[in-house]
């Protein structure tokens, strides 16, 4: 029996190794720098020649990089960079699975950071980031309530990137068909909106908005719009009594009632209401633009203005923002050079920006890059208007957002709210069970 | 990726008490299995739809596919030539087959040797083991994952194939498959062949493989496809995306602000086809692997 038993633990391991032999054992032998949160070399002298960055989307963060590298290669022209694709909920896991099993020297150089994500991962996981404190960067030239996503202990961790700023899209075509000009969506409070909302849905059939119905973003974007948030200064949550939310939560609920916002279960369905020109607008990020123009048939019938700003609360504007995302150096980086190649380029490269612009739509949040002609280049699908330098204006004019480590538990716990809210739960009931849930995820 | 099985009603032979006849005896045959009809149809369409319209989509624009054309559209070669741009889709297939032979032919040699072991040379103490074994199928992925990485990390195996394949090879669901059919193997057969002088290696190979054809034929179903689905994992350990598999690549489609929905289903349906071909190839095996190798 013995002897048998051997046998079969040596075919075991024969098998294993005959079946794994022509596996290729590709180890990475990464430079190891593990430590704490740090603050980068100062950046005088810059060695190294390459430099490796986590991002996603070829046509647009990826694009922006590889425009950048040939920006920067032009006084540098041995540089080199290293792009990995790395979807954000994927990189999101890679951040966390790194930081647990420390093994933070497998850290790229630069890697791109959804906006509202950044408090979460430099409060919970400080060892895989740098600041920006030697990169040399003037962060006043970028707008404050895009920076402050990313400003820990006032510290900078984030370099802007990729405009969140919010537009208020709609076919002008249907507009005019019900007696209206894009002006007179323009400026105006969400009241206003809903009467002439309500009209135009009653002369052409086309409601104004859609959105995913177990969805928060359109709630956020006007809490957002009045500087409110989910928390206080101190990070506490504030989702019960807090009078702006109630009234983003109340004015959503008469939107839907009225049949101006359509609401749809998936993103997928989303895109397709407007695509489709079933609804003839959309309250969005500006980055929803390229899903508005993947309409080519809708061409020269859109325009974009400001969004509608809620009645009878403090601080309330027509300008908010929805996503966006900027750039971190990490722990393991060859700092001198990542700050260097960051600040001749996304800060300090109107060319750069002129280059991206028009192939990706992808918009400056660096506040020179808006003066160039190209910002004020009328485009054919929108009406021939320059949106680039209406968007741009409009991101100066956000009022700053308080996001904190469990922003997205607290915005799912309001989505959850609102979900119960619009099937008949009383509000406050609903908004406490939310405080509940992010007080209990906080513990 | 679906698996569409088909339904078969058998005709039940009902015993009717003698008496009055029942009301149905006047409805027509084809009136009295109608609903059964109507059901199955309902079913049908409901698994097939998505495989159609995953089709469909692939050979339409972006804005068809939101639109829900049903139609077959004639995109097809600009989806395909917007997907090889894009991304490196050779690479992917080839590192997803070559994760997933491998991965299916050392589980299945692991595990079969594991679970005729625990069978055939039975004790208390294998017992045990075997029930730990069970537990372990209780963990989720996601909490043995970061010691996992770590593991992986500082025994330098980062990025690397045998990283991804490691952790899939032993799995107490094959061991179970297989020890559930070696119970069903008739003893006797074994006590011959020690008579007749076989060692317990060549008993193994030469009397037990063949005759659990069948099992393995299903074992290999199932570890192709979780090895071909695989995401999670390669996606963590291949930290420096040396090479990504379909999976991978199918993610990065979903990632961008613009989502090309035509070459994000010719995407899914290429990834779908190996897995389809291996099913359809074995099956016949699969189904009696499942409800047991020997009759």
């Amino acid at each position: 029996m013995k002897k048998s038993t051997t046998a079969l633990a040596v075919l075991a391991a024969a098998s294993l190794s005959l079946g794994l032999a022509a596996c290729g054992s590709n180890n990475d032998t990464g430079t190891s720098t593990t430590g704490a949160a740090t603050t980068g070399a100062p950046s005088g002298d810059i060695t190294g020649k390459t430099l490796t960055v986590w991002t996603w989307d070829p046509t647009f963060n990826i694009y922006a990089m590889q425009e950048a590298e040939k920006v920067y290669q032009k006084t540098h022209p041995d540089f080199k960079l290293t792009i990995v694709e790395t979807p954000w909920d994927d990189l999101q896991t890679k951040l966390t699975t790194l930081a647990q099993s420390n093994t933070t020297d497998q850290l790229p150089d630069i890697f791109l950071v959804q906006n509202n994500a950044y408090q979460k991962n430099v409060i919970n996981y400080p060892e895989l980031f740098a600041d920006y404190g030697n990169a040399g960067i003037d962060f006043s030239q970028f707008p404050q309530s895009v920076v402050d996503y990313s400003v820990i202990d006032g510290k900078n961790y984030g370099l802007p990137f990729d405009n969140g700023a919010v537009i208020a899209g709609y076919r002008t075509d249907v507009l005019q068909q019900a007696g209206y000009k894009l002006d007179d969506f323009t400026d105006l409070t969400w009241s206003d909106w809903l009467t002439k909302a309500k009209d135009v849905l009653a002369k052409t059939g086309k409601p104004l908005l859609s959105g995913q119905a177990n969805s928060s973003d359109t709630i956020m974007m006007m809490l957002q719009s009045a500087g409110a948030s989910l928390f206080d200064a101190d990070g506490k949550p504030t989702i019960v009594d807090n009078a702006a939310l109630e009234k983003a939560i109340a004015t959503y609920q008469e939107l839907v009632k009225a049949g101006v916002f359509t609401e749809v279960n998936s993103w997928d369905e989303y895109v397709q209401t407007f695509v489709n020109g079933n609804v003839a607008g959309t309250i969005n990020g500006c980055w929803i633009l390229g899903s508005i123009q993947s309409a080519t048939a809708q061409s020269g019938k859109w325009d974009i203005t400001d969004m509608p700003k809620l009645e009878g609360v403090d601080g309330a504007t027509n300008y908010s923002a929805n996503g966006g995302s900027s750039w971190a150096i990490s722990a393991n980086a060859n700092y001198a050079l990542a700050a260097d190649f960051l600040k001749s380029t996304f800060a300090g490269s109107t060319e750069f920006y002129d280059t991206i612009l028009p192939s990706s739509g992808a918009l400056a949040n660096w506040a020179p890059a808006a003066k160039s002609a190209v910002y004020a280049q009328p485009q054919a699908f929108f009406s021939n208007d320059a949106i680039y330098t209406k968007i741009v204006s409009y991101a100066g004019k956000v009022p700053s957002n308080n996001t904190g480590a469990y922003y997205y538990e607290a915005r799912d716990a309001v989505s959850t709210a609102i979900t119960k809210i619009m099937g008949g739960t009383d509000m406050a009931t609903a908004l406490k069970e939310a405080q509940d849930t992010v007080e209990f995820a906080m513990q | 990726m679906i698996v569409v099985t088909s339904l078969v009603v058998e005709n039940a032979t009902v015993v009717r008490p003698l008496g009055p006849a029942p009301a149905s005896r006047g409805v027509p045959r084809w009136l009295r299995k109608a609903p059964t009809y109507i059901f199955l149809t309902i079913v049908a369409v409901a698994s097939v739809y998505p495989l159609y319209f995953m089709v469909v989509g692939a050979t339409n624009t972006s804005p068809d596919v939101l639109g829900s054309r049903l139609l077959p559209g004639g995109n097809l070669f600009a989806n395909f030539r917007a997907l090889v741009a894009a991304q490196d889709l050779g690479g992917a297939l080839w590192h997803s087959s070559l994760n997933a032979v491998l991965t299916t032919i050392a589980a299945l040699a692991v595990c079969s040797i594991a679970g005729y072991g625990f069978e055939v040379f039975h004790s208390k103490g294998k017992d045990r083991v075997m029930s730990l074994l069970l537990l372990a199928m209780m963990i989720p992925f996601a909490a043995t994952m970061i010691p996992l990485f770590r593991m992986f990390a500082q025994f330098g195996l980062l990025n690397s194939t045998f990283a991804v394949i490691l952790p899939a090879i032993s799995t107490p669901f094959l061991i179970l498959l297989f020890r559930q059919s070696a119970r069903s193997f008739p003893h006797e057969v074994l006590e011959a062949a020690r008579i007749d002088g076989l060692s317990e290696f060549w008993i193994f190979v030469r009397i037990f493989v063949p005759t659990m054809r069948s099992t393995y034929a299903a074992a290999a179903v199932i570890t192709f496809m979780n090895a071909w689905n695989n995401f999670l994992w390669p996606r963590v350990i291949l930290v420096a995306n040396r090479y990504q598999t379909m999976p991978m690549l199918i993610s990065n489609f979903r990632a961008g602000y613009v989502i090309d929905y035509g070459v994000l289903m010719l995407a899914v349906l290429i990834a779908s086809l190996p897995t389809m071909i291996v099913f359809l190839v074995l099956q016949r095996s699969f189904a009696n692997g499942i409800t047991g190798a020997i009759k």
